[in-house]
Parts: structure tokens; sequence; C-alpha cells
């Protein structure tokens, strides 16, 4: 455990919560706009705020400068908002001094800007003196809703070493919304509290408060913006633009901007957004960091080093600035480089909780295992209500019940209860996939590879992206790889062993480019090696009916965008079409340039081109033209299906004659009209012979012939399906059935096997696949399937245990099936099949 | 099962005698066996509450050889199968309990199985019947002259826990799917316990026989894992009265020998029974490759005595 006890996630969350007053959707009544920050279009103050909200600046410095003593806070606001931050100190100090108007948001923001400059002992002096101040006067009984939000402010700095004071700053914002039912400030600030915690639903709760009051609000909007950007919402990208149209001198929001299309690779756009941000405040740090990543990821060492160097001109320790970029460079995948950018943040500011905790994690990531925990610790001791921290941890925990099972190259953490069933499946796979990709990347990623498998898809969720909710099943993070175990899912709705297999793929793609492979291009690497890892056929996705209606609609995006389908999905659909569209655009190159086209392009990425760069270095090729030539391609290798699917409207589902064919088909089928029902699905089956789902026409052939007495036409529809759908576990056991039937005893265990990788808890199956194996006389794999069975925590374990020594018997291994006999005997001295075996081993047959 | 080596081992003197229920400790009598399902409620329940039922029944007659007047099966609907005795009424069970008693002497084993859907809790948690519903103060009345028996009460029923306070007693094994009447969803403790009983599925020390703890600890297993597997919350939770009772009581098939010689060589087969026993409880003080050489020795001795058990069978008239 932490050295703070971790409460329950749920606790947590309503610990943070409750403290709210009851929540921001609650006050949300008809309010008018006004707050006593803005008093009314009379009021000077009011003016100068709502000319720095929407962006005009100069003109709300001017009419600051005009407006005496009365506007000093407001004229250091404008100032900071500008960078002028000693300009500002001095406002705010006169003010503090003078005890002029707003006297107390000036010591408040002393005491953030004290922060901001780095100088932690000052922040906390001020914040505290003002806390202190709000606590005696009855927690601000008498303040005005401005003065409880500076008190909540200064409790916001406070709570950066004492988590208590977050809590007690959501109160003071509370308040000032008690205070002033339409006050816009605190609702902003509670907002950003939570988000800081990684609260999005309140955050988001918060912000919504503020829309209902001014539709258009800035800060509201950007607010917004970065919940939908934490939830990884494309709606990201739009409503920050509308903060920014609200407000275009908002320096956050053009951060915010900036990293969306850093994280799109889209870096031109990046670093002019970082370009805008600082032209207002070249003393924002987040903006440098913004620049210093974009700079960084661009492989401009040059324009990285004027950066640092330029930062640390505005703050002498900018930890916040190298947590960023290794921020930054975890998202693109640069875990080890993030790992010594979040090293030298940790350097300048040990005490920066975000420092710790981006060090922490990616360590972890890189499978510093105890070192990434420590540092997660720390941070998590400076900031217990971090839900990253805490899910992280606790995951830690469970971690440590985990057992590890090792083959020669990897490290395979599970369950315990798993570990040694899939330590048998997965290891001999991992080994053979790592040879095979390495022949084909002329590669080899560091070892050992850590694979990490979680039967609850929530902690896999909180190992990858640190919450709950992500929909992928695996990841990559180089050596260090994590997915769903076959029980986090229900049976048939993924293969354990493909999505094994397109992981480790990462770890190839990931070294051979060092890290620098976009998204696109490595996804669509992983999905074809799926494709290829069993000759055949039978494993990874094929096209969709959607996907070609898509493809024929122009409703895919070119191969210069697809990574936006990764980051950026217009649509729910769009990620799974850029997979899939992602392996094909691999599957071409593979095809008319060869195999070494591919292992060029990552080497290419490796030395720091862009895509442009690599698809005219490597394939001779501009992207117009590699667009060109790749939707011909995907209309030349789908030619028949897209004849009779109608364009996707974008909207519904996938239309068309091949559509009406299997919903005719489906129809008759139902009405008895098994005939005609055939006849539909034959041609379907002819038209779009990939097609898979539950009625695709190989299954509903397969039925029709079981129904009218045809195994043999059944086995041959099943054996067509059981090639082109990974996860069809009952079309599998019903092949394995009929060929069992039949006597094809190969074909039978195959089927069963590939069920195996659907889901490897059914003991029936490693029974069945036990008793093929040892009449096939292939006694390896009757081994396994006995130790399977085993391994699977069987009713009866000594009887399993009996025929687990039985097989090693019959494979010629006496030792090892004396040893398991010994342990039979020894549980249950009487079991006669064993004794015999026994005597049968010592040669004392009877 | 490592816990039921100790009294097994007591018990392997005693084995010998043979019969269809083995009592380790004591001399073994004939069985007995009701088996009641109650309300079914749903076509799917009946099936399932009849196959359950069935299976006991079987092994009863087939395995254990239990005497036709001795084993009586009270369903809903007794026209659903040629092996239910009656309808499951409270006044049929009663009738059938006090039957029992009378034909049951000290020192024989019966067996109740109870199938179905309970409600109340306390002494008045009861089991759903056509007609009033029999509670568990009734059965502690009915069981009463069964005295002196080893009675096995097994109520497989939803919310059926309270049973256990109310009937547990000495010489008395109450068993309960559920830990109190407030697990009210259906069960799936009935089909699994009656599974292991009558299969060597249970049978965790391979002797041929399953011992009511056996079966038991067999079934809360599996019925965990049915849950599991289904992904869904554990709302069943079985608990056992008395263990201590229950793992000398096993029911399964063993001839008495006869002949002397026969009768020898179990004799010496039961001593290396024995010092295999002795062995494992050694086994934290020995040398572990000394353990295993020895372990190895008696283990051979014992499968030698065996085979030479039953070429001696196979020679006989």
């Amino acid at each position: 455990m932490s050295a703070l006890a971790r409460l329950p996630l749920l606790a947590l969350l309503t610990l943070l919560s409750s403290s709210h007053g009851g929540g921001a959707g609650r006050l949300l009544r008809a309010y008018g706009p006004r707050n006593d920050a803005l008093q009314g279009p009379h009021d000077p103050r009011a003016e100068v705020r709502q000319l720095a909200e929407t962006g005009r600046l100069e003109e709300a410095e001017r009419l600051a400068r005009s407006g005496g003593a009365a506007l000093t806070v407001p004229l250091g606001e404008v100032l900071l908002l500008r960078g002028q931050l000693a300009q500002a100190e001095s406002c705010f100090t006169a003010a503090v001094r003078g005890k002029l108007a707003g006297q107390r948001s000036a010591e408040a923001a002393l005491a953030e800007l004290a922060v901001r400059q780095g100088d932690h002992a000052e922040a906390r002096r001020r914040a505290e003196a003002l806390a202190l101040a709000y606590e005696r006067s009855g927690n601000g009984a008498s303040w005005s809703s401005e003065d409880r939000t500076a008190a909540g402010r200064a409790l916001v700095v406070l709570g950066a070493a004492d988590p208590e004071s977050v809590r007690e700053a959501l109160r003071s914002f509370d308040a000032a919304v008690a205070r002033d039912s339409g006050a816009i400030e605190p609702r902003l600030r509670s907002g950003d509290l939570f988000l800081d915690h990684y609260n999005a639903p309140d955050a988001r709760a918060s912000y919504q408060g503020v829309l209902a009051l001014q539709r258009n609000q800035p800060r509201a909007l950007l607010g917004l913006a970065k919940v939908f950007a934490f939830e990884g919402s494309p709606e990201a990208f739009t409503v920050v633009r509308r903060s920014l149209a609200a407000n275009p001198r908002l320096v956050a929001a053009e951060v915010l901007l900036g990293e969306l299309s850093l994280d799109a690779e889209q870096y031109d756009s990046a670093g002019a957004a970082a370009a805008r941000a600082l032209a207002t405040d070249s003393a924002s740090v987040p903006a440098w960091a913004l620049l210093g990543a974009t700079r960084w990821l661009r492989e401009d060492s040059t324009g990285f080093a004027a950066t640092r160097a330029a930062v640390g001109r505005v703050h002498p320790r900018p930890a916040e600035f190298y947590a960023a970029v290794a921020e930054a460079a975890a998202r693109h995948r640069r875990y080890a480089e993030a790992v010594r950018f979040g090293r030298e943040a940790v350097a300048l500011d040990s005490s920066s909780s975000r420092a710790l905790g981006v060090q922490g994690l990616n360590e972890l990531r890189t499978g510093a295992m105890d070192s990434g925990r420590a540092h997660l610790e720390r941070a998590f001791s400076r900031d217990p209500y971090h839900l990253w921290y805490k899910n992280t941890l606790d995951l830690l925990d469970e971690l440590r019940g985990f057992r590890t099972i090792s083959t020669r190259r990897f490290r395979i953490v599970a369950p315990a209860e798993e570990a040694e069933l899939l330590g048998l499946y997965l290891g001999p796979l991992l080994e053979q996939a790592y040879d095979s990709l390495a022949a084909r990347y002329d590669y080899q990623p560091p070892v050992p590879v850590r694979i990490e498998l979680f039967r609850r898809h929530a902690d896999f969720s909180v190992r990858t992206a640190g919450l709950t909710g992500l929909g992928a099943l695996g990841v990559s993070f180089g050596s260090v790889l994590a997915m769903d175990a076959p029980s986090a899912r229900e049976r048939g709705s993924f293969n354990w062993g493909s999505t094994a297999w397109h992981e480790l793929t990462h770890a190839f793609t990931l070294g051979l480019s060092n890290f620098r492979v976009p998204r696109w291009f490595s996804e669509g690497l992983s999905v074809l090696e799926e494709r290829r890892a069993r000759p055949g056929g039978g494993w990874g996705a094929g096209p969709s009916l959607l996907f070609l209606a898509a493809l024929k609609g122009d409703k895919l995006l070119a191969v210069s965008r697809l990574n936006e389908g990764f980051v950026r999905p217009s649509h729910p659909a769009e990620i799974q079409f850029s997979y899939y569209e992602a392996s094909l655009a691999c599957e071409m190159i593979e095809q008319q340039w060869g195999r070494g086209a591919l292992v060029a392009m990552l080497r290419g990425y490796r030395d720091g081109l862009a895509t442009p760069a690599v698809f005219q270095k490597m394939l001779g090729l501009g992207m117009d033209a590699m667009a060109q030539r790749f939707a011909a391609w995907m209309r030349q290798r789908f030619a028949g299906p897209l004849k009779v699917i109608a364009p996707w409207d974008g909207k519904g589902p996938a239309q068309g004659e091949l559509v009406s064919l299997l919903r005719d088909g489906k129809e008759q089928f139902e009405a008895g009209r098994r005939d005609e029902a055939r006849a539909s699905f034959e041609r379907a089956a002819a038209l779009f012979p990939e097609y898979t789902g539950a009625q695709a026409p190989p299954l509903m052939l397969a039925r029709l012939a079981r129904e009218r007495g045809d195994p043999k036409a059944a086995l041959a529809a099943l054996a067509r399906y059981t090639t082109l759908d990974e996860s069809a576990w009952d079309a599998n056991a019903d092949e394995a059935a009929l060929r069992e039937q039949t006597g094809d005893v190969a074909g039978a265990a195959a089927a069963l096997e590939r069920m195996l990788w659907i889901s490897p808890y059914d003991a029936g199956v490693h029974l069945r696949l036990a008793g093929l194996a040892e009449r096939l006389g292939d006694f390896r794999r009757a081994v396994r399937e006995r130790r399977a069975t085993l391994a699977a925590q069987p009713a009866d374990p000594l009887e399993a245990r009996y025929q687990l020594a039985r097989t090693l018997s019959l494979a010629g291994d006496s030792a090892a099936a004396r040893r398991e006999i010994l342990q039979v005997l020894e549980g249950a001295p009487g079991f006669e099949k064993a004794q015999l075996l026994l005597l049968q081993l010592k040669g004392r047959v009877p | 099962m490592a816990m039921g080596y100790g009294l097994l081992a007591m018990g392997y003197g005693l084995w010998a005698i043979g019969g269809p229920v083995c009592l380790a400790g004591q001399a073994v009598g004939a069985t007995h066996v009701l088996i009641v399902t109650g309300l079914s409620g749903e076509p799917r329940f009946a099936t399932a509450f009849h196959a359950a039922a069935s299976t006991l029944y079987d092994a009863a007659k087939a395995r254990w050889g239990v005497a036709d007047l001795s084993l009586v099966y009270l369903a809903e609907d007794p026209a659903q199968d040629t092996r239910i005795r009656g309808r499951a009424t409270r006044e049929n069970i009663a009738a059938g309990l006090t039957s029992l008693a009378q034909r049951s002497a000290p020192g024989d084993v019966v067996l109740v199985l109870l199938i179905g859907h309970g409600s109340g809790e306390g002494g008045n948690s009861r089991l759903s019947l056509p007609g009033p519903d029999p509670s568990a103060a009734d059965f502690a009345l009915w069981l009463k002259p069964l005295a002196g028996r080893t009675t096995i009460l097994v109520n497989a029923a939803s919310g059926s826990g309270d049973f256990l306070a109310a009937l547990a007693d000495s010489g008395r094994i109450v068993i309960t799917a559920t830990k109190s009447a407030f697990e009210r969803n259906e069960t799936t403790f009935a089909g699994i316990f009656a599974r292991g009983l009558s299969s060597g599925e249970a049978d965790a020390d391979k002797d041929g026989r399953v011992s009511v703890l056996e079966a038991f600890q067999y079934s809360k297993r599996e019925v965990a894992r049915g849950y599991e597997s289904r992904s869904l919350l554990l709302t069943e939770h079985a608990q056992l009265s008395d263990s201590v009772l229950a793992r000398t009581v096993a029911f399964g098939t063993q001839a008495a020998p006869s002949d002397p010689r026969l009768a020898a060589l179990y004799a010496e087969r039961r001593a290396l029974e024995a010092q295999v026993d002795a062995l494992r409880r050694k086994k934290g003080s020995l040398d572990s490759l000394l353990y295993q050489r020895e372990l190895e020795r008696l283990l051979l001795d014992l499968a030698s005595k065996t085979a030479a058990i039953r070429v001696a069978e196979a020679r006989k008239p």
C-alpha cells in the first residue's frame, strides 16, 4: 500500500464531490449574467474584466490605467494575462498595501504568481495568511463572493501540499456561489480544480453551470474542451475553437488547441498555436512547453535548445515545462525519453506532484516497476485526490498478487489463478511471434518483454490510461505490453492470441523506428501481422459491410489523414475503419514494393523523416499520388462486393443489394422457405466471401445443410467461415464436432486449437483436444492439454493429474510421469488407476 | 483433501466391513433416502429439480443398493416420472419420514434432500410445496424419531440458510444451499450436490467413496465456479453444520471380503495405507529426498497389494 491509505475510488470521488455543496448542477437556476466582480455596464472594474475576457487586452489595459487606484487589481490581472509578471506583481502589492478594492483577490493573485515563479515558500506564506483570515472570519461569513473566491484560490495554492485544503477550496467556491448565485469565477475555479484531479464529470457540471449563465463564456468553453480532450472526444477541437472565437487571446485555449494538434501529429498547427499563445503571454510556461514539445517531436534540436533557454529565462525552475514535454513525449509513445524529461522535472522541483506523477507513470510504462511505484507514491502523497495516481497505485497493489511465468524472452504477468493456463499457450506463441517478426523486420526488440494480462478490463484500462473506460484490447509501451485476459471479455468477442501478436508487433515497429513511427503505420502493421500470423488465415480483421459502404461512399480517410482516425475520429466507426484501412495500406505497400519497403519506411521514421518524406524517399510517391494509388487499389481489391453495396451516407447501417440479399435470406429461412434461403445465401457468399457476423452466409448455409442432413456441405461452409472470423467460437465448435464425426481427427484438433485462442477456459475442449492429440500421436500437444486441464482448476484435480501422468508416460517421459503419479498417490493412496500406472512405470505390471 | 487424511486413515480399519454407506468408527447399517422437490413455478425449475432428484435417486438405487421401500421421492407432479412415489405435500413428507424412522434402526443412515424454493426465516423458514409449506420447526419435529441414526438433511432450496441453526443436532448433518434466509435467488446447489454425491468427481481422495464432506466441498466449489463463469455475483453460500461427522459418512460401494485370504490382503493393504498416512504427517520434518523415496516405496507396495487383491478376487469362483 502507499504511504497514505488509499480510499476506494468511489469514496474518493464522493469526497471530492460531496464537499462541493451539492454539485454545480443543482445551482443552475435562471440567474442573470451578473456577479459581484462584474457589477454592471457602468462599473469600470467590470468593464476592464469584460474586455479582458473577450481578448481585448490592450483596451482593457488602457481603461484600467485610466481608472486610478480603484482599478489597480483589474490592471494587475490584465498585465498578468499579457505576461507582464513584474508589473502585475507591483499592482497586486500596491492593492494589498493600500487596502484597495479587490485587495483579497490581489492577495490570492500574489500567491498564484509566486507559484508560477516557482517560489513555493512565498506562495505558501501568502496563501496561508489569506486562508487564515478567511477561517478567522467564520469562513468569510461577511465576505463578498469575490473575496470568498479569493480565499478558495489561496486554498488551491495550499492544496499542492495539503490535500485537505483542496476540499476547503471547493467549499469556499461553493460559499462564493452561495453569496452570489450568478457568480462565474468560483464556478470556473471549481471546474478547474476538479479537472486538475481528473474528475471529469464534476468538472463538466461546473463548466456547464457557467455556460448556462453565459453561453459563450470562453474559459468555461475551454474547460469543457479540456473535459472532452480528457475523455478522448473529438468535440474537444470544436469547443476549444469556440472558446478562442469568444476570446482569441486566451492563452490556455491556444495551448490546448496546440496540444490537440500535436496529438494528431499536426506539428505546424501546434507550433502556430504556441506562437500565438506566446505573443500574448511570453511568460507562459505551458505555451513554452507546447513549443518545446513541438520542436522536440520534429527533431528540431536547435529549436528545442532555444526553447529550453527561453523558458529558463521566465522561470527559475521550470519543472512544469519538462513535465509537459514528458507528457507529450509519452503521448507520442516516446516513453524512454519521457522518463528522461520526467527526471529533469523532478530534479528541478521534487515537490511537484505533476512531475513526480509523470515520472512514475512513464517508468511503469517502461517496466521500471519499483522506481515507478516509488515516484507515484510520492506524487499521491502530495495529491491524494488524483484519480490516475490512485487507480494506478491500487492496480500495482493488485499486481503484487499476480504471478509471473517466464520464457526465454518474455515475462507473462497474469492473475495467479490464470497465469499457468495462459502461460501454457502464450509463452510458445510469443516466442514464435518474436522469431517470426524478427525475421520479417530484421530487428530484435530488447528482451525480456513484459506482458501483463488483466482479467478485469477496468484494470487494463487503468494500466493504460489511468482511468477506466478505454475501449482498446491491448496496448504496447515498447517492451511492456498490457492486454485484456480472455476472461476480461465475453467469449467470442475477441481473440487473445491475435491481440498478443498485434501488441508484440508494436514492440518491433516502435523499437525499429526508435519510437517515431506514426500511429496509423504502427497500427496498420500490427493488424497486417495479425493476418500473417496464421498461415491459411483465421486471425486478424476482415472488411465489414460498413467499411466497404464507407469506401464506396468516399467516407474513408485519405492515407495522409489516417492518423486522425486514431487520435481524433470524427464518428464512432472511424477508429475501426482506420485500423483496417491502415492495414490495407501496409498490405498494398508490401504487395507492390515488397516487404523491405515497410522496413525501410520504419527506418525512415527512425531517421526523423515525416510521412510525406518517407513516402517520397521509400516509395517514390508524393502523398497525393499515394492516396490515389491506394484508393484505386482498395476499389480493385473489393471490386466484387462494392458492386452490390450502396455508398454509405455517414449515418445509418450499410445498404444495397448485398444487404437486401442477406435480409431476404434471413426472412426466407425464418419462413421455412429453405431452398430460397439457400439460394440467397449462396449468392451473398459468392458476392462477398469475406463477410463475417452472426448471419454470415457460410453460417446460415451450414445450418441449412445440417437441417437437410448434409454434414459434408455443412462442414465445407463452416470450414470456410472459421478461416475468416477469428472469434467464431460456435462455428469452430460445430466444425470440430463434425470433423470428429467424420473421423477427421487432425481437422477436429485444429478447430479445437482455434477455440483455445478465443477462450482457454473450457475444460471440455482441453479434454477433447488431449484425446485427439493422443490419437494423432502428437503427445507434446496432448501433454500441454493435460497440463491446461489441470491449470484450469478442474472439478476433479486428481483425475486430471492422473491423466497428465498417463499422457506423459505415452509421450515417453517416464520421469515426469512418475513425478506426477506420485503426487496423485500422495493425495489419494487408494486411487487404483494411479496405482496401476505407477506399477507400469516401474515395470511391475501384474 | 488434506484435511480429511487423518480421520479417513482412522477409518480405514473399519471400512472393510463394506456396505453402501460407510461410517468411520461405527458399524455400518442400511441407507434410507427421502427426496422432495417442491413447487417449481416455472418449467425450467421443474426440469432442473427433477434432474437433480433423479440423479440422486438413481445413484441410491443402482450404486448404493438402497432398498425400494427405503427410497422415497416426492414431487410436485407425481405423474412426471414413475420414480416419484407421491405428491410433495407437508403430510406426505411427515409420513415419509415416519415410515423411514420405522424402517430404519440405530446405526443406519438417513439422507433427506429438499429441492425447491424457500421462504420465511429462522425456525419459520419454509420449503414451498403444493398446499401448506412445512417449516424448519416441522422438520425438527419429524426428525426426532430418527435419533440414533445418522441423519443428513440437505436443504438445497433458496433461502434455506436458517434451516441449519434450527435443525443442527448431534448425530445429524445439516447442509443448506444458502448462508441465510435472505439469499433468496434461485440456487444451483441441488444439481451439483447430487452429481457430486453420486459420481466419482467429488471423490477427492479417490478411495471409491464420496464422503458428505467431499460432496459438500465439491458442491461449494463448483457452485462458485458456475457463477464466476457466467460473470455473476455469487448469491448462494452453502453451509454445513458438522464437518467432523460429514467426513466420516461416505457413499459408495465396497464389497466385504468373506474369503479369509482376501481379508488378509485387505488387512495388509490397510496397514500400508496407515503407513502412508503416518509418513505424510511427518513430511514437514523429514528430508524431502528421504520422504520421496520412502513414499514411493510404500506406494509401490500399496499398488502391488491392490493388484494382488484384484488378482485374488478374479480367481474367486
